[in-house]
């Protein structure tokens, strides 16, 4: 037992801090403008800065969720919320689709450029009709040169400006990933979403219409559905982590208000109506901490609790930057009303993230069933 | 950071789990309803080793890290020993005795640590006043030096073991009119003239224990009963404050580990509309709720249990985060298992409903929330 951080976290988040430090303050503004070229050619640019910080590397070949890579997650998070969210699904999501189930010859033609940064990639999971337990739709049916696959993605991050999107459908009822480009026939890409809140992350729709894919485009088919929960439960840890991101900035921001705000002669922290506001915010936010951490180091060591650890983490973490971000827009009063602080924006933030993802409902169901079985 | 136990610990959790299962579990409910202290489960827990685990072996212990001991008092409470009697072993080792032995002389500790820590002594601290709680400086009960005596005079209230208690380590003002460096702690042996304590109070939760007034009227003890210095007794209670948000917390968090077990059965077993209410997402999310809340509060008992291991001090934003955390934070999900079992939870007959009752003193013993909040802000403000 140690809850310390080791150098390796310590190093790693003081060079994200460094590289977002005073000289990049510019960055998280651009990043938020949700234009399509400047979010491209942004996420380009800091996805390569963040490769030469081995940030990409991190749990990118074993698939594997680490006490290290949460911390990382945790600090970039924190800086540039919806830089982290474009970042993680190229690289977390999509890339490690790649190295987990790809084939030789995929992994050499694209696991250079993503370590690198320097390919964006998109994952479509989501479908208009897709619950729980319902099949995907996204269907591949025998053609020449191999397949033609149809099918229509919702709410795909990164989709507008991606280089490279895998698309998770049926041969012969086995799951496979279809890995395409956006010019490649068939596919249309729809424009992109507004959404409450990540401003900078672009999101779309995704349709295909007899697109010709030939297998040596396919990831799989799979003998299971096992590379789908990966891909959720791995789209969950991101989840966590920006949750963790959120809260952190909101609650730095309102702490720092609070001492330096004066009220009534005295900083406006001294009065319990804000300090105990924010001693909860703080107790709330270090609970999720431990609670995402020992969720990742569990998933380290692939102890059987993993999933349900991880659905608890992603339960607790999103809901709880919802209400600290709300706590820290009260205590900024009509500052934190104003569009674009740190609260604001972490308020229209927190719900997509316990959309997202397997839906904190939907958690709840599958903790709940995990608890039963075991029971 | 990770966050593994050694085999040797994971043993240890199972046994001590065994042993309060076929002890100590099996007389819980009757000593709760009855609101009787269980005096035979208590020794039973010195036999066990469990009351003086962290002493050194020459003193009756067994020399186990404090990561060690609050995984012993995790698995009381996971294997459903009630609150009443944790909170009894509580206030007895880490209040009473580990105040002795921490600041104690080598004669103080030959003379008392060996039988707290067999449970021959049953042993409790006064700190809280009818008139001062989380304002513990302004404790009013006077320690006055007369020759080689000091004579006490005051009231202590809300006193876990008062009137069972062989041996108690009181906190007194030997400075009137000074603050914190004006308090002082002394034993004071059961019998000593002057000594008394009230009835035991008719509490909601945690009835197994008992809990009283403790009364000092002219009451005389020897000048060698002063644990420490004369004004260090202020230190010494908040050096408790890190046993009482881990080892005394830990039981809570095995309880509702505990609590979880039973609702999972019942939501087995309970059919309704054809089927298991287990079935129901409702429920299921009940059923999540509680588990989000053990996994959360876990980590935050070991996070105390571990700085105290690595010899750092007092850990005091530690301390308040996990007590607030479990004592605001446990009150749904121990709400939520009441509900779980419907009209079964409301009756004596289900244990939901003891933990329950139980719970309800975690927002307020030991520093209520108001306090950890205030704790935390201060902190928060200097930062």
């Amino acid at each position: 037992m140690n809850f310390d951080f080791g150098e390796r976290e310590l190093s790693l988040a003081a060079k994200i801090r460094h590289l977002f430090g005073p000289d990049s303050k510019d960055f998280p503004a651009q990043g938020e403008s949700g234009d399509l070229q400047p979010t491209r050619d942004s996420l380009l640019q800091w996805m390569k800065v963040l490769g030469q910080t081995g940030y990409l590397d991190l749990g990118l070949q074993d698939g594997k969720n680490s006490v290290p890579l949460a911390a990382a997650r945790e600090s970039l998070a924190a800086v540039a919320p919806s830089l982290f969210l474009s970042v993680e699904v190229s690289i977390r999501l999509f890339g490690r689709l790649i190295s987990v189930y790809g084939k030789p010859d995929q992994k050499a033609a694209l696991l250079p450029d993503i370590q690198q940064g320097k390919l964006i990639g998109a994952v479509g999971l989501s479908e208009t009709g897709m619950n729980i337990e319902s099949p995907l739709e996204t269907l591949a049916v025998p053609a020449q040169p191999d397949f033609l696959v149809s099918g229509e993605k919702c709410h795909v991050v990164n989709a507008p400006i991606a280089d490279w999107i895998a698309v998770a459908g049926k041969i012969d009822d086995r799951l496979a990933f279809f890995l395409l480009t956006p010019d490649h026939e068939g596919i249309s890409i729809g424009r992109r979403i507004p959404t409450l809140g990540y401003d900078g992350v672009v999101i779309s729709s995704l349709s295909l219409q007899r697109s010709p894919v030939p297998s040596g485009s396919c990831l799989g088919p799979f003998e299971d559905d096992e590379p789908l929960r990966k891909a959720r439960s791995w789209e969950d840890e991101i989840l966590t982590a920006a949750g963790l991101g959120l809260m952190r900035r909101a609650l730095d921001c309102a702490s720092e208000y609070a001492r330096a705000h004066k009220s009534g002669g005295k900083p406006i922290i001294a009065y319990q109506e804000i300090g105990f506001k924010l001693a909860e915010m703080l107790t709330l936010f270090q609970t999720a901490q431990l609670l995402a951490y020992r969720a990742a180091w569990m998933a380290e060591t692939g102890d059987r609790e993993t999933e349900i650890l991880g659905h608890c983490a992603k339960v607790f973490c999103t809901e709880s930057a919802e209400k600290i971000t709300s706590a820290a827009m009260q205590i900024l009063g009509q500052r934190g009303y104003l569009k674009g602080n740190p609260a604001e924006e972490g308020f229209r933030n927190a719900k997509y993230l316990q959309i997202a993802g397997t839906s904190t409902e939907i958690s709840r169901v599958k903790i709940g069933d995990g608890v039963l079985e075991r029971g | 950071m990770e966050f593994s136990f050694t085999p040797e610990q994971r043993m240890f959790r199972e046994q001590v789990i065994r042993f309060a299962r076929k002890e100590i579990v099996p007389r819980s409910a009757d000593h709760d309803l009855r609101g009787e202290f269980d005096f035979q489960s208590f020794r039973k827990l010195g036999d066990f080793g469990i009351l003086g685990l962290h002493f050194p072996e020459p003193l009756g212990g067994s020399g186990a890290d404090v990561v060690t001991t609050v995984l012993a008092g995790e698995a009381l409470g996971e294997a459903g020993v009630d609150g009443g009697l944790t909170l009894a072993y509580g206030a007895h080792t880490f209040l009473c005795a580990d105040t002795i032995f921490s600041h104690g002389t080598d004669l103080q500790r030959e003379r008392f640590i060996p039988k707290l820590a067999s449970g021959e002594w049953i042993g409790c601290m006064g700190l809280t006043e009818p008139g001062a709680g989380s304002d513990v400086a302004s404790i009013t009960t006077r320690a006055e030096r007369r020759g080689d005596r000091y004579v006490l005079n005051g009231n202590k209230m809300f006193i876990t073991n008062g009137p069972i208690a062989d041996v108690a380590v009181v906190y007194a003002k030997t400075e009137k009119d000074v603050k914190h460096s004006g308090m002082s702690a002394f034993i004071v042996e059961k019998g000593t003239p002057g000594f008394s304590a009230g009835k035991n109070l008719i509490k909601m939760g945690v009835r197994s224990s008992h809990t009283s007034e403790l009364i000092f009227e002219d009451c005389e003890i020897p000048a060698e009963n002063l644990i420490g210095q004369e004004g260090a007794g202020f230190f010494m209670a908040l050096q408790t404050v890190e046993w009482d948000r881990s080892a005394l917390l830990a039981p809570f968090v095995g309880g509702m580990t505990y609590v979880l077990k039973k609702c999972v059965d019942y939501a087995k077993q309970r059919y309704q509309f054809g089927r298991p209410i287990g079935d129901f997402q409702a429920i299921k999310h009940k059923l999540a709720d509680i588990k989000i809340f053990i996994e959360a509060a876990k980590s935050l008992c070991y996070r105390i249990a571990w700085c105290k291991d690595q010899g750092r001090p007092l850990n005091h934003l530690e301390a308040a985060v996990a007590k607030l955390f479990l004592g605001d934070w446990s009150l749904a999900p121990a709400n939520d298992a009441v509900v779980l079992f419907g009209g079964y939870g409301y009756c004596h007959e289900y244990e939901v409903e003891r933990f329950f009752r139980d719970s309800r003193l975690a927002p307020i013993g030991g520093g209520t929330s108001e306090i950890q909040k205030r704790i935390i802000s201060k902190l928060l403000q200097w930062t």
